[in-house]
C-alpha cells in the first residue's frame, strides 16, 4: 500500500517523528509512506512526494489548527484524490462532542467552532482515525498511530552525561495546571535532595506574543517565579531528532499530558520516545491507562500518588526502576512497534 | 448554463463590480450565475449558492490564495464539480514564472507564504482551463480572456455630441465638479506611477483645482509593509500634503462612477506587473462610464489594442502638464475621443460580449 501523509511540518512539535518511522517501517514491510511536499533539508529523514496519483491513500494528520493548510495548498490534493481515498488522523480529538475539562482545557471553545471542525472533517475524508483505544464517537476508528522504535533506543554507553536529575520535554500548552498543582509541590518537598531539574520546550519562560490576541493566555500560563524558586532551568525546544538524546540527559524524565488528551486517552509520540531515551520515564497518567498502554509494569511508572516519594526513589534507586523500564520496553516491542502500527494502519485503510 | 463564481467579494477591491455585472448580464441572456458562498447581507442582490452539484461550471476568479474557499467549502466544491468543468480566471498573473517589475511581483513568499510553484501547480490541479485578462498571455497553456468589461448602461451622462459634452464639462468647472483630478484605487503598486503624475501636474494645480485620491493606504505606508520590507504600498505623505491632495477612504464599488464624475480628469494606471503582462482591470473599462476625461497612463500599444485608435489622444505621453492644458483648452477634441472610445468599448468590450466569449471558451 502507498500512503501519503499530509502533516504540518514542525521541526519541534507534532507528528513528524512518527512519519519518519512509518517511512522506515513501511519500507521493511513493502509499503510506501511519504510526506506530501517538496524535499526539505530540515527534514532529512523524511521521504517527500508530490505525486498524488501514485498513492492509494492520503492521510491528513489534523492537529489543533483547522486551517493550517490553506486552500491553495489543499486544492491539488482534493482535486486529485477522491474523498474515499482521503483519511484523517484526528490527533487532538477534535472530532468529538465539545469537551471542557474543569473549565480549563477544551477541544472547542464553542459549538460554532466544533461545527466547523466536524463539517470540515466530514467533507475532507471518508475515514476518521483517532490515536486512542476507545474513541467516543461511533464514526471514529481507533488507531493508536504512534509507536515504539526499538532501534532508536539510546544505549547507556552512547548517552551524553547525565546533567539533570529530572527532565521534562514538552511545550507548555495546557500543561501548567498539572505542573503547578501536582508536580511542583512534590518537587518542592524534595527539592533539597535533588540536583538540577530542567524543562525543555516552548513557552515555559513566557507567553507567546500572539496568545493574548487569540484569547489563549490560559493555555500558556506559567509562573517564572515559581520555577526560579525551585531552581528549575528552562531550555528552548529541540528538534524532533534531538528529543530522545535530550531526554537522556536526565536520570528521570517526566511525561505530562494536557488534560483533554488525558481525558480522551489520546496517545502521542512522546508516549514512546520517552522509553527510547536512556532514562527512567515516569508518566503522569492514570495508572489504569498507563497499564493499558505500557503493560502491567507501566502501572509502576505512573506518577500519580506520592509523587515526591516516587521521584526521589527513581533518582536514588535507578536499578530498581531500570528493571521495570525494561519490562515495559519488552511490552512496547511486542505491542506497539511501528511495524505493528503500519500493519494496523494498512488494515484500517483496507477495511 | 449554470455558472458558479468562486471568489471572495470585497466592496472596495478586486473584481466585485465585474462579477456583479456578470450576474446581471447572465440573467438577461438566460443563464444562471451565482456566487459560491453562504448568503451575505453585504451583497443582498448577489445570488449565493453552496449547492455546487447543481451547476454546470465553476469559474474561479483568483487574485489571492484566499479567493479559494476555505474548508469545508473547498472540498464540497471540488468534489461536486469535476476538474474538466472548472475554469480559473487568473486576474493577477499568478500562473506564470516568478516575475519582478520594479517593486511589483506576481509571487512573494513573505507576503502570502506561497512559493511560485505552488501557484502554478495549484492552478493546474484545480482547472482544465486557465484564462488571464490579457490579450498576450506569456504561457501557451493560458487562454486570453479580458474578463472585465464595459457597461454602456452605466455611463453616467450620455452626451449627444462632443461639443455638448465639452460645453457641459467646461461649465462644471465652477460648479458641479468638486475636483480637478480624482483617482480611485487602493495603494498597491501604484506609487511609482502616481508620484511622477502628481509632480507633473503640480504646476497646473491652481488651474486644475483640487486633487483627490480615494482608497486604502494612501495616508501612510502601512506598518505591515514596513515590517515585511515591501515597497508596493509606498507613499509620500509630505508630497501629498504639499500639493494639498485630499486623501479619502476607499469608495464602494457601486459609487465609483459617480465619484469619478465629480472630477474633470481621471488617470487610469495599471500596476507595473499588469502593464508588463498586459492585464486589464475593472477600472480599465469602468472609468469610461464616468463623466470625466480619462487620462490613459498606459502604453500606447495597449491603449490601441483595448480602446481602439481614437483613444490615443487620451494618452498624455511624456508632457502630462502640456497635454492636460490642451485638454482644458480644446475639450471637444478629447470628448470626441471619449465618445468614440465608449462606442468602441460598447461594441467590442461589453459585458454581453464578454459573457458570450466566456461561454464559447467553456464550450470548447
Amino acid at each position: 500500500m502507498k500512503v501519503l501523509f499530509v502533516v504540518e511540518k514542525r521541526i519541534d512539535a507534532g507528528s513528524i517523528h512518527a512519519v519518519t518511522n512509518y517511512v522506515r517501517a513501511g519500507d521493511a514491510l513493502g509499503h510506501t509512506f511519504a510526506l506530501y511536499g517538496r524535499e526539505d533539508r530540515r527534514f532529512a529523514q523524511v521521504r517527500f512526494s508530490m505525486e498524488l496519483d501514485k498513492f492509494d491513500y492520503v492521510l491528513f494528520v489534523a492537529e489543533s489548527r483547522l486551517q493550517w493548510m490553506n486552500s491553495l495548498r489543499l486544492a491539488p490534493i482534493l482535486s486529485n484524490v477522491p474523498r474515499y481515498r482521503r483519511v484523517i488522523l484526528d490527533a487532538d480529538g477534535m472530532y468529538n462532542e465539545r469537551i471542557s475539562i474543569n473549565g480549563y482545557d477544551c477541544n472547542h471553545l464553542h459549538d460554532r467552532e466544533r461545527c466547523a471542525w466536524l463539517t470540515t472533517f466530514d467533507y475532507l475524508a471518508d475515514k476518521i482515525l483517532q490515536p486512542t483505544m476507545k474513541p467516543h464517537e461511533p464514526r471514529v476508528i481507533p488507531l493508536l498511530f504512534y509507536g515504539y522504535d526499538p532501534s532508536a533506543q539510546m544505549k547507556p554507553a552512547a548517552t551524553v552525561p547525565k546533567r539533570f536529575d529530572i527532565v521534562h520535554v514538552g511545550h507548555n500548552w495546557w500543561r501548567w495546571r498539572q505542573v503547578r498543582d501536582s508536580l511542583l509541590p512534590a518537587i518542592e518537598r524534595i527539592r533539597s535532595q535533588l540536583d538540577d531539574i530542567c524543562f525543555v520546550g516552548a513557552w515555559w519562560d513566557a507567553l507567546p506574543r500572539w496568545a493574548t490576541a487569540l484569547n489563549l493566555e490560559v493555555a500558556f500560563a506559567v509562573d517564572n517565579d515559581h520555577f526560579q524558586r525551585l531552581c528549575i532551568q528552562v531550555r528552548p525546544p529541540v528538534p524532533y531528532t534531538e528529543v530522545i538524546r535530550t531526554m537522556s540527559e536526565g536520570r528521570v524524565n517526566i511525561m505530562t499530558q494536557r488534560p483533554l488528551f488525558r481525558h480522551l486517552k489520546l496517545l502521542t509520540s512522546k508516549y514512546f520516545e520517552i522509553f527510547c531515551a536512556d532514562t527512567i520515564p515516569l508518566v503522569m497518567l492514570d495508572p489504569d491507562h498507563a497499564e493499558s498502554v505500557y503493560g502491567p509494569a507501566g502501572r509502576r511508572l505512573a506518577l500519580h500518588d506520592h509523587i515526591d516519594d516516587t521521584l526521589l526513589e527513581a533518582v536514588r534507586e535507578p536499578q530498581k526502576y531500570r528493571a521495570i523500564v525494561e519490562e515495559v520496553r519488552g511490552h512496547l516491542v511486542e505491542h506497539h512497534s511501528y511495524r505493528r502500527r503500519v500493519q494496523e494502519l494498512v488494515a484500517a485503510l483496507e477495511a | 448554463m449554470r455558472l458558479l463564481i468562486v471568489s471572495k467579494l470585497d466592496r472596495f477591491a478586486r473584481a466585485v463590480n465585474t462579477i456583479v455585472n456578470y450576474m446581471e448580464v447572465g440573467k438577461t441572456l438566460g443563464h444562471e450565475v451565482s456566487l459560491f458562498a453562504e448568503q451575505s447581507s453585504e451583497f443582498p442582490s448577489v445570488p449565493h449558492s453552496l449547492e455546487a452539484k447543481k451547476f454546470d461550471v465553476a469559474v474561479f476568479v483568483i487574485y489571492e490564495s484566499w479567493d479559494f474557499p476555505d474548508m469545508p467549502y473547498l472540498a464540497q466544491l471540488l468534489d461536486g464539480i469535476p476538474r474538466e468543468r472548472r475554469v480559473i480566471i487568473d486576474c493577477s498573473g499568478r500562473y506564470n514564472e516568478t516575475i519582478r517589475v520594479e517593486h511589483d511581483f506576481n509571487h512573494l513568499e513573505k507576503m502570502d507564504g506561497h512559493q511560485g510553484w505552488e501557484w502554478t501547480e495549484g492552478f493546474q490541479a484545480v482547472a482544465d482551463k486557465i484564462l488571464q485578462p490579457t490579450l498576450t498571455p506569456l504561457r501557451k497553456d493560458v487562454r486570453p480572456f479580458l474578463f472585465h468589461a464595459f457597461d454602456p448602461m452605466s455611463v453616467a451622462r450620455d452626451h449627444r455630441s462632443p461639443t455638448e459634452a465639452a460645453r457641459t464639462w467646461s461649465a462644471a468647472f465652477n460648479g458641479s465638479k468638486s475636483y480637478g483630478v480624482a483617482y480611485v484605487g487602493n495603494n498597491w503598486q501604484r506609487w511609482t506611477q502616481m508620484r511622477p503624475f502628481l509632480e507633473a501636474i503640480e504646476p497646473l494645480k491652481k488651474d486644475l483645482g483640487a486633487i483627490c485620491i480615494a482608497g486604502w493606504d494612501w495616508d501612510k505606508r502601512p506598518d505591515w509593509a514596513i515590517q515585511l520590507g515591501v515597497h508596493g504600498a509606498d507613499v509620500d505623505p509630505v508630497l501629498l500634503q504639499r500639493m494639498g491632495v485630499e486623501v479619502n477612504k476607499a469608495i464602494p464599488f457601486n459609487e465609483v462612477i459617480k465619484f469619478l464624475g465629480g472630477a474633470r480628469f481621471t488617470p487610469i494606471f495599471h500596476r507595473p506587473l499588469f502593464t508588463h503582462l498586459g492585464l486589464v482591470t475593472n477600472r480599465t473599462f469602468e472609468t469610461f462610464c464616468a463623466d470625466t476625461l480619462p487620462l490613459l497612463m498606459l502604453p500606447e500599444s495597449q491603449v490601441e489594442a483595448i480602446y481602439g485608435s481614437d483613444a490615443s489622444v487620451l494618452v498624455p505621453g511624456d508632457d502630462i502638464a502640456g497635454h492636460i492644458t490642451d485638454m482644458m483648452c480644446r475639450p471637444d477634441v478629447y470628448w470626441n475621443a471619449v465618445l468614440k472610445t465608449r462606442a468602441h468599448l460598447a461594441q467590442r468590450h461589453s459585458y454581453h460580449q464578454r459573457f458570450r466569449e466566456l461561454l464559447a471558451i467553456l464550450d470548447q
